[in-house]
Formats: C-alpha cells, structure tokens, sequence
C-alpha cells in the first residue's frame, strides 16, 4: 500500500520524510517510478501542464516569495492604470520572463495562452456589442426583429479590455509556470494564512494526483468496455465514474489518515522548504521594472491630458 | 442584402455565437483581469464573513474529528477532479461540471466555500480557469451563491414528499444555473451597456451564456444523481458518516 505521501514532521524521520518539496509527485508515485506525467508534458493530462511546466522552470532557483509579490504587483498596477500601452508592456515583459527567462517553450506557452482566448472574446463581444429594437449606435446590424450596434469609442474600448485581460493572465501565468505550486502555499504561510488553510491545501495538491491516476484507470478500463458509445452512455459512465472515485477518495481518506497518526500527527503537517535567498541584483531589477512602469504611465497622463 | 442574405446572416451568427460560447463553459469562471479594482475587492470582501463562517465551523469539528481534515482535503481534491474533467459529449468539448453542488450537498454550504475556495485558487493557478484578482468573484458565484441554493433546495425538499434522486437533481441543476446568474450579475455590474445600462447588459449576458449553460445545468443534474446513487449503493456507511443518510434508510432497502 502506499501511504507515503503525506508527511508529516516528527523529529525521528527527518531526512527519509522531509525533502517532499522539492517534489511532490515523485513521492506520491514512488511505487511507479517515471509516471506519465512527468515526462512528456502536455499528452498524459493536458489539463495539468501548467504544473510540469513549473516544476521545469527556469527560473525555479528564485526566491518564490519574490516571485508571487512580483506577479501579484505586476497584476495590481496594471489593473490600477488600465492603460493600453500599459497592458501591451506587461504582457512584453511576462512573456520574455517566461518564455526566455523560464524557459518555457513557445509553443505550450501559446497553447496555454488558448485556454482564455476564446472565453475572452466571448465576454469582450458582449461587452462591446449592444443589443437594441431602434437602431443605434455608429454601426449597427439588423437581425430579425433587433439590432445588433456598436460604436467606434465601445470598440475601442473593448480592445483595451482584450489587451488588459490578456496581461493579466500572463502575470498569472509568470508566477504558475515558474513557481511550483507547493511553494506557493509555502509563500501564504509565511503570509500567516491560517495553518488550517494552508494544511488543506498541502493535501488538497497531493490527492489531485492521486485521484486523477485513479481516474484516468477507471476511464481507460470503461473505454475498453465501450463505456463511451453514445451521449448517453457516456453520461452514465461519467457519472459512475464519479461516484466510483468518490468512494475510493473516501476509502484512501481513511488509509491516509492512518499513515498520519501512525507518524505522530497532531494537527501540524511541517515541510522542510529548501531555502532560495533572494539576490540584490533580482531585487533591483524589480524595483527598476516598477519605476519604469510608473513614469511611463505619469508621462503619458501628462502627454494626453 | 435582401432578405435571404439577412437572415443567412443572422443564422450564421448565431451558430458562430453558440459555437464561440461553448468553450466558455468552463463552468463559468471570471477570468483575470476582466474585472476593475473596486470589484474585485468588493466581492472578495463579501466572501470574508462567508469564509470565517466555514472556518470556525471546521475548526470546531476539528476538535472533536481530526480525521475530517483528510475527509475534507479528499473532497477537495475530488471536487477539482470533477471540475477539471470534460463532460464526454456536450455542447464543446470543454464543459466542465461545477462539482460544487455535490459538495453542499454531502458536506453542507460553509465547508464548501472553504473548500471551494482552495479549489477555485489551484483551478486558476493549474488550469488557467479563473485568475488571482477575479478570485473574490468567482468565489462568491461559485463557492458561495451556487451551493448555498443547492443545499436550502436539497434541504428544502427533503422535508417535501419528492423522490430524494429529484431533490438531488433540483439542488445541482438549479444550483449551478444560480451561478450563472450571479456571475451573468459580476459581469453586467462592472460593464453596464451603454444604453440600457446595468439591465441592458445583463439580459445581455444572461441570454449568450445561456446557450451553453442550461443544457449543461440539465446534465450537471443529471451526473450528480448519478453519483449519489452509485454512492448509495456501495457507500451506505460513508455517507451515514457525513449524515446524508439516516441508518434506517439504508436497513430497509
């Protein structure tokens, strides 16, 4: 059986048991070394790849503390100036961090820039375009019994929209593709996020693997059952899948717990965190990034107003 | 154009709408960057009582169960599953379920907006879905607002004479619409139309995001039931555990 990857601090194990942040997945797959997900990002689960890219970043040796104060800043001045020139610089910046700094091939980081797009454009559209009975508006389109209007100042607007959001989340995706998400969590505690949260949250990241290998046996043997022929087959199996893993979740829930108390726990998970210092240099060049930010933003408020 | 042309048109944009709108239903999230500064703490302020409300109520059962702090971990862990899974065959290939509506039924609203909002962090930070400064918003439409209809409506009918498998299905469908609604509400309150304003633009939203999302509450629905009674049948006893069901329920059947 393997209980081992939940582990908690007690003084005896310290080096069998402490180093799991580093990473997370070799230990809840031990019993199963070089697993799918670990090697051939994008094609075992697509939906998690953001988590390998992480862990492959270049930029892994920087302090992540820095690293989510930095994409968090990024994301609140640009949300603050909502400003065009703005939006297109931040979104410049993250993707040269990313892509050249953190080394994620170009490639993935614009499939990953996919996810959003279409939502984007959807919510933008709607945004711009108004629906009316009378015609309006600078351009309008005449369906059926409304009109479909715009005008070039909501348009314009609109792109503006497009532009922030897009920075936006590749602010966001800065700190997920550079910072794996153990660190993360490790970021809010020292933060002084409630031990609770944070605890829930070490054991939140490591069952999704868990589970979703569980998942993905239970979808391949009902696929080998011809579980999924039809619409409505493959509702019934989605669901039975569904509730199948629920009950393994619950039934490994019960295991888990007793791997823990079998190593003294008592309410505290402890991880031993490797230590990134942090380098002027690094620091200086944030603050350089930031002054350059806000006097391109103040010379443009004078310049246009 | 004459009046053919018009309404191939017209025809045309619709199905493009549909078709631009069925990836949208990643179950409805706000993304980053879409909403201003004062929304995004408006709404992550109205999350504070609601989430302090789920933490002492963990916190007091804690005491008494440690054991619920893996339990609880496991249904988060699940929750993100079922939200990060396409639902096979529907509308695009990217819908996804909510999840959220099992979770207040199992474990009640303030565990879930706990744990939904441990899940809605890692569903922006592994999946894209979601952002950091739309957290707030999505938090309230999808941990809060959503589950805590579905749990009144299950609890509701419980006490009614319906079919328990009906409640089950009136409590997720009807919940996950409910969040299309409030986010319809997030998304019409920062972007007004410009004529017409705040109801312009939610009839607005509402009637695109529709589309997809009423067909999918059906089948969210649908799949839930699935699922309490597969546990039904194979995990009585959990589920006595988490009081969704009474012991006397299970000897007779």
């Amino acid at each position: 059986m393997n209980t081992m990857n939940i582990s908690p601090c007690s003084h005896r194990h310290t080096d069998s048991h402490m180093h799991s942040h580093k990473a997370p997945h070799d230990r809840s797959h031990r019993h199963k070394p070089g697993h799918s997900h670990r090697h051939k990002p994008g094609h075992s689960h697509d939906s998690l790849s953001i988590d390998q890219l992480a862990f492959q970043s270049g930029l892994s040796h920087v302090n992540p503390g820095f690293k989510v104060a930095f994409s968090v800043l990024a994301l609140i001045f640009l949300l603050a100036a909502d400003n065009l020139a703005i939006s297109l610089l931040v979104f410049a910046s993250m993707c040269y961090l990313t892509v050249i700094k953190g080394g994620v091939s170009g490639h993935s980081y614009i499939s990953l820039l996919a996810i959003p797009l279409l939502f984007a454009v959807v919510t933008v559209l709607t945004i711009a375009l108004d629906f009316s009975l009378s015609p309006a508006g600078e351009y309008h389109l005449h369906l059926f019994f409304f009109y479909v209007y715009t005008s070039r100042a909501a348009l314009w607007k609109a792109f503006c929209l497009f532009c922030k959001v897009f920075s936006a989340v590749s602010c966001m995706y800065f700190m997920s593709l550079s910072t794996p998400v153990n660190e993360i969590i490790c970021v809010l505690q020292q933060c002084r996020l409630p031990s609770l949260i944070t605890e829930l949250m070490n054991m939140i990241y490591r069952f999704i693997f868990i589970l979703l290998e569980v998942q993905q046996k239970m979808s391949i043997s009902a696929r080998s059952r011809l579980g999924y022929v039809d619409a409505r087959t493959s509702l019934r199996t989605f669901g039975s899948i569904g509730s199948n893993l629920f009950i393994v979740s619950m039934k490994r829930a019960n295991h888990y717990y007793d791997a823990l108390l079998a190593r003294c726990y008592d309410g505290q998970l402890n991880f031993l965190s490797e230590e990134k210092p942090l380098s002027r240099k690094t620091v200086l060049y944030a603050v350089l990034y930031f002054a350059a930010l806000i006097i391109l933003l103040t010379v443009l408020k004078i310049y246009y107003h | 154009m004459n009046r053919k042309e018009k309404n191939l048109l017209a025809l045309c944009s619709v199905a493009a709408l549909t078709a631009a709108a069925a990836p949208v239903a990643n179950a409805m999230h706000i993304m980053e960057g879409m909403l201003p500064p004062a929304y995004c703490i408006m709404w992550g302020v109205l999350c504070i009582p609601f989430i302090a409300a789920g933490f002492m109520k963990i916190n007091r059962t804690l005491a008494e169960n440690r054991k619920l702090v893996v339990i609880l971990a496991m249904a988060g862990a699940y929750a993100f599953i079922l939200s990060a899974l396409k639902i096979p065959s529907v509308t695009g290939s990217c819908s996804h379920m909510t999840g959220t509506g099992l979770c207040a039924i199992l474990f009640g609203p303030c565990v879930t907006a706990i744990i939904g909002t441990i899940v809605l962090l890692f569903q922006a930070i592994l999946l894209a879905h979601g952002g950091l400064t739309t957290l707030g918003a999505n938090i309230f439409s999808m941990a809060i607002a959503g589950p805590l209809l579905s749990w009144l409506i299950y609890k509701l009918l419980k006490k009614a004479p319906v079919p328990r498998y009906v409640s089950v299905f009136l409590a997720a469908a009807l919940g996950d619409l409910f969040t299309y609604c409030v986010t319809s509400f997030e998304l019409s309150l920062a972007y007004p139309a410009a004529e017409g304003g705040f109801a312009a633009s939610m009839t607005e939203f509402l009637s695109i995001f529709a589309v997809t999302q009423i067909p999918l509450a059906v089948i969210e629905g649908l799949i839930t039931v699935v699922v309490i009674m597969g546990l039904e049948s194979f995990a009585a006893g959990d589920l006595i555990n988490l009081g969704f069901m009474a012991k006397k329920e299970v000897s007779h059947e």
